[in-house]
């Protein structure tokens, strides 16, 4: 601590620290009932921590420890998970704005902290900082203490469910909570359509086809209807001026 | 640890930190536009929809809507995070709505 860093660096690092608080809390449980599924679906602590701090995306992680389970090729497991974090190119895009001078290791580096839950809070916290430079360190601070919070608690949950085969039905459920709660952030009345189409398409799809593949199929057909009817919609509007923003239908 | 695993691993972490670096590497700051970008756009609702609706729905391999607690600490969770905006709380509200019906359906 008493080196000679530049304090103001040292401060903005500790800023996005700070600020990754309420994330690292929220990603504990969930990371914990990964962990626990992970060794009751036979992989050990460290195999469950060694997917956390590679991977870093909570959902196709789940997905990927009961593909392993049911069997699943890795093709097909690659896939889905190709399909369930394809979304990161696009927080990616809208983060890569705040660093025009960013260095390769920055790059390399600042990629690897981002998920829904790190990109909604730096895109609201960068805005506020005026300097590249400490912009970086606050998304390292924020994406770090996500990060380690999603590690730790991870292996805590390994070992948990190692040493105390524990009969809490509650498990099965958390991953589906976690996709509820984000839900309810992100159905909009401009994505709804494309959320019932999916739904739809998802449970005829489960009924009729063995395996994962529902999930790639609803997904890709529901969203390729939904931007082609947004596509559609704006060359219908007036030929005038287009909204920035997402007005256009 | 099984040689399956660790390729299993490597080709997701290609994938993932893939779409993750990638604009940081090609991007100088311009933006996709058009269908990709609204394809992109509605892939994270849409697989919400498709991760949760068949498992609330279908979660024996079959339509079931009485005797499921699915369905309904889904649907309970739904309502608790529109009122209560916490990942935290609403995950262990979820998870112990699950376990009481789980035993109470059965």
């Amino acid at each position: 601590m008493n080196q000679a860093v530049s304090l103001e660096i040292r401060k903005s690092f500790a800023y996005g620290l700070r600020q990754s608080l309420t994330i690292a809390i929220g990603y504990a449980p969930v990371a914990v009932t990964f962990g626990i599924l992970a060794t009751q679906f036979g992989l050990t602590f460290w195999e469950a921590g060694l997917m956390s701090f590679f991977v870093f995306a909570g959902a196709s992680q789940f997905i990927a420890i009961e593909m392993l389970h049911q069997g699943a090729t890795i093709w097909m497991i690659g896939l889905t998970t190709l399909i369930v974090n394809i979304r990161h190119v696009l927080m990616s895009v809208s983060v890569v704005p705040f660093f025009p001078t960013r260095t390769l290791p920055w790059s390399l580096g600042l990629a690897h902290g981002l998920t829904d839950e790190t990109f909604v809070l730096n895109t609201k916290v960068l805005k506020e900082v005026v300097q590249e430079e400490d912009r970086r360190q606050v998304m390292l601070g924020i994406n770090l203490g996500a990060f380690a919070s999603w590690l730790v608690f991870t292996i805590l949950g390994g070992l948990i469910g190692r040493w105390l085969p524990i009969q809490f039905s509650g498990f099965q459920f958390a991953l589906l909570a976690l996709f509820i709660i984000l839900t309810t952030t992100s159905i909009t009345r401009k994505n709804a359509m494309t959320y019932l189409l999916a739904a739809l398409l998802a449970v005829v799809f489960k009924l009729l086809i063995p395996g994962k593949i529902y999930l790639i199929l609803s997904v890709a057909l529901a969203a390729g209807i939904g931007a082609w009817w947004r596509q559609r919609g704006h060359t219908l509007s007036i030929a005038g001026k287009r909204p920035n923003d997402k007005l256009n239908k | 640890m099984p040689i399956q695993f660790l390729e299993t691993i490597l080709l997701m972490t290609i994938v993932t930190y893939g779409a993750r670096v990638l604009p940081f590497l090609l991007f100088k700051g311009k933006n996709v536009h058009g269908f990709v970008r609204d394809f992109i756009e509605l892939v994270p609702i849409a697989l919400l929809a498709a991760l949760v609706i068949p498992e609330l729905v279908t979660p024996k391999g079959s339509i079931v809507v009485i005797h499921n607690p699915y369905l309904w600490a889904g649907l309970l969770t739904f309502l608790f995070a529109r009122f209560v905006p916490n990942l935290f709380m609403g995950i262990v509200f979820g998870m112990s709505v699950f376990w009481g019906l789980d035993k109470f359906l059965h």
